[in-house]
């Protein structure tokens, strides 16, 4: 009986040891194949939903445009999705199980600084490469840098500093109010602003922290805000939260009385806020109405966008877009999936698609590339669908903006 | 001090719409000892159909057609799919209730979109009014008078007529009411539609304030739950007191310390659990049962 137990426990045993050996084959083995795995994690539902969706059409019209000229190397893009729900904890799971099960050999996604920093700490420990997309958050590419980690999007940093160089000559000396999400992104961007405009003269009043995510009702804040009569409102809030908080403030007549700065605008969100965008001033990685009569990469893009859906790209999709194409320039230079082969072409080749030519920097892997401070326009002259959602002040070159290399607390693994 | 003030007023509109979807919530759980997490469906489809009548029709028909549609939906709810429900265990009732939720936030994300949107109230209400040294959004104002109305009608309901009667016996014994040949099934069909119209009244009336997105009515539940038990389960007056009392306490911590004040609403809760399980206004009976 006993020796019945026991041989029963060592086939068991074997058993479970093959599967584990077998089961989790996939990603151990990143060996040539036919097909390369991608995972695209981005937000389908909750306040980043509309942003994550677009970026999802990006993936997929690029990738379908690879495949249809016959894949990266020979090998044909397959995917594998999940929605983040603009959560940490989901994101993480999501990236797991892309890794694990899927075999997914880069993962790329976004749309929170909260997500990207959970996602880029597995797939380091995975040695998966991660093309971060929408996230602003300083984080993502300085304390909490990853070597397989690239985020390409502008960071808070270079969004504050732009907005610093077109308005600082007009509110410099102003009272400033801030309202500000209350996780990685929104302390990021409060840090990144107050650094630029304090020492011009501009006196901040408050900085009233908003729960994220959850809150709807910003009036406690607005009323603060209303009461202290500031000459610049900054409203560091994103996506449907961001639309919310405007709307919200217009209610109060915040719109008429004060200069508003959003840090960070994107055509969903413009589209959201109606009239009440008209005036704000907010910093874009990319426009396409710009891009494309600038870049002809840009227009191609644009277009393709454009006929496939109906409607143009946002700035979010442009960065998923672009992702796909860079990934594929590095999977080709270097002959190889082997992350540390991807890396290192990554971290030291100039490439050009929809902006003007572009890098990361080998130290952070932030993308040096452009940042455009643009200004709402009333919703009647924004075109049909609403897209065309703002004036272009000014453009700032990508090394004119980007945190420099000394202020950096990035501390890059080897491998 | 003039802040606080701007933050109880603040608060006061906050805690009516919690008030009016908690209300709801309660006499339909008085009634039908059903805990409904589809309620919170019930003003989404209210405040979508109130935007799609704005914007084509006018806002006046909104807050007709809202309330209209959204008691039509919840008695058929009722009719195809809840009925087989009222007897089953708690557990039971509330995977339906929630699936429902799933299924109508989904349903109108597919119809929709995600984007947040909202309509514009007619100019003279876009306005804000001054009440000495405060200013305050003039519509918010109109939208709190408008629920304190709103609330004293159902309360006439339910105390001053037959129906209101068997509501109110229902809370207290609801086999004896049957017994004594009241119609409590019919009693629960009003009930039901009559609180699913209240929170898809609100919706559409709040969709100019608070804007929509699928998922609102999710995140307009969960502190109406909230209340529901703060206040006491199945008592209107427990809805109203625990609605204001979260309403406050969350635009007050807003002033103080505004990231905690999505967790100061549960910590209330947590109190009064432990402090008074059947709720501020609660009835004991209820926990028992």
């Amino acid at each position: 009986m006993k020796q019945a137990l026991s041989r029963g426990r060592f086939v068991a045993g074997s058993a479970g040891a093959a599967a584990l050996a077998f089961g989790s084959a996939p990603y151990v083995i990143a060996a040539p194949t036919k097909e390369i795995v991608i995972g695209l994690n981005v937000p389908q539902s909750g306040p980043y939903a509309e942003q994550g969706t677009d970026q999802l059409r990006a993936y997929h019209l690029a990738i379908d445009e690879i495949n249809a000229k016959g894949g990266i190397m020979g090998m044909k893009v397959k995917t594998t999705e999940g929605d983040d729900q603009t959560k940490a904890g989901v994101a993480t799971e999501n990236a797991q199980r892309m890794i694990e099960r899927d075999g997914a050999i880069m993962i790329t996604g976004g749309s929170s600084t909260g997500t990207a920093i959970a996602v880029s700490g597995v797939c380091q420990q995975k040695g998966v490469i991660f093309m971060a997309t929408l996230t602003h958050g300083d984080e993502t590419t300085n304390q909490n840098c990853h070597k397989h980690t690239f985020r390409r999007y502008n960071d808070a940093y270079m969004s504050a500093q732009s907005l610093a160089k077109t308005l600082v000559s007009k509110y410099g000396t102003g009272r400033w109010f801030h309202i500000t999400a209350d996780y990685a992104w929104g302390h990021s961007v409060y840090d990144n602003i107050t650094a630029v405009v304090e020492p011009k003269g501009a006196k901040t009043i408050k900085n009233v922290l908003t729960p994220f995510p959850g809150t709807k009702d910003f009036s406690p804040m607005l009323q603060q805000a209303q009461a202290a009569k500031p000459d610049v409102l900054v409203l560091t809030e994103f996506g449907e939260d961001m639309v919310i908080c405007l709307n919200q403030a217009a209610q109060f007549g915040l719109t008429k009385s004060t200069k508003i700065l959003v840090p960070l605008v994107d055509e969903y969100m413009a589209k959201g806020a109606k009239d009440n965008f008209n005036n704000v001033v907010s910093t874009a990685p990319f426009y396409w109405k710009y891009h494309a009569a600038k870049y002809p990469g840009a227009k191609k893009f644009v277009d393709a966008f454009q006929k496939r859906y109906g409607f143009p790209p946002s700035n979010g999709a442009e960065t998923a877009y672009a992702d796909i194409y860079i990934y594929k320039m590095a999977v080709e230079k270097s002959g190889s999936i082997n992350a540390a082969k991807v890396i290192d072409v990554l971290e030291t080749t100039k490439f050009q698609f929809t902006k003007e030519q572009e890098w990361y920097r080998k130290e952070d892997h932030q993308g040096v590339n452009s940042c455009l401070v643009v200004e709402g326009i009333p919703e009647s002259q924004r075109g049909p669908g609403g897209f065309e959602y703002a004036k272009v002040l000014e453009v700032h070159d990508g090394p004119q903006v980007v945190a420099p290399l000394t202020s950096l607390a990035c501390k890059m693994e080897t491998a | 001090m003039e802040a606080f003030f701007e933050a109880l007023l603040g608060g006061l509109v906050l805690g009516l719409i919690y008030v009016a979807i908690a209300v709801g919530l309660t006499i339909i759980f008085g009634t039908l000892r059903l805990v409904n997490f589809a309620h919170g469906a019930f003003y989404a489809i209210g405040a979508y159909v109130g935007l799609v009548i704005a914007q084509h029709i006018g806002v006046g028909w909104a807050f007709v057609a809202a309330p209209i549609a959204v008691a039509l939906f919840a008695v058929l709810l009722d009719r195809l799919v809840l009925r087989s429900f009222y007897d089953k265990e708690p557990t039971a009732q509330l995977l339906v209730t929630f699936g429902i939720a799933l299924v109508v936030e989904e349903t109108l994300r597919l119809i929709f979109g995600a984007t947040t949107q909202q309509y514009q109230m007619p100019g003279s209400l876009q306005g804000s009014v001054t009440l000495g040294p405060i200013t305050y959004p003039a519509y918010r104002l109109l939208f709190a008078a408008g629920v304190i109305v709103m609330l004293a009608l159902v309360w006439l309901f339910i105390e001053r007529t037959n129906y209101g009667l068997i509501v109110r016996a229902g809370v207290r014994d609801r086999i004896m009411v049957q017994l004594l040949g009241g119609n409590i099934r019919q009693a629960s069909t009003i009930v039901f539609a009559l609180g699913a119209a209240i929170a898809g009244l609100v919706g559409a009336a709040a969709t100019p304030i608070y804007s929509i997105d699928p998922g609102t009515g999710f995140a307009f539940l969960v502190p109406s739950f909230v209340v529901v038990v703060v206040g006491g389960l199945g008592s209107f007056w427990g809805a109203v007191l625990g609605g204001l009392l979260i309403g406050e306490l969350q635009s007050l911590t807003n002033l103080a310390y505004a990231p905690a004040s999505n967790v100061v609403i549960y910590l209330c809760m947590a109190l009064v659990l432990l402090l008074r399980p059947q709720g501020l206004l609660g009835e004991s009976e209820v926990i028992r049962q």
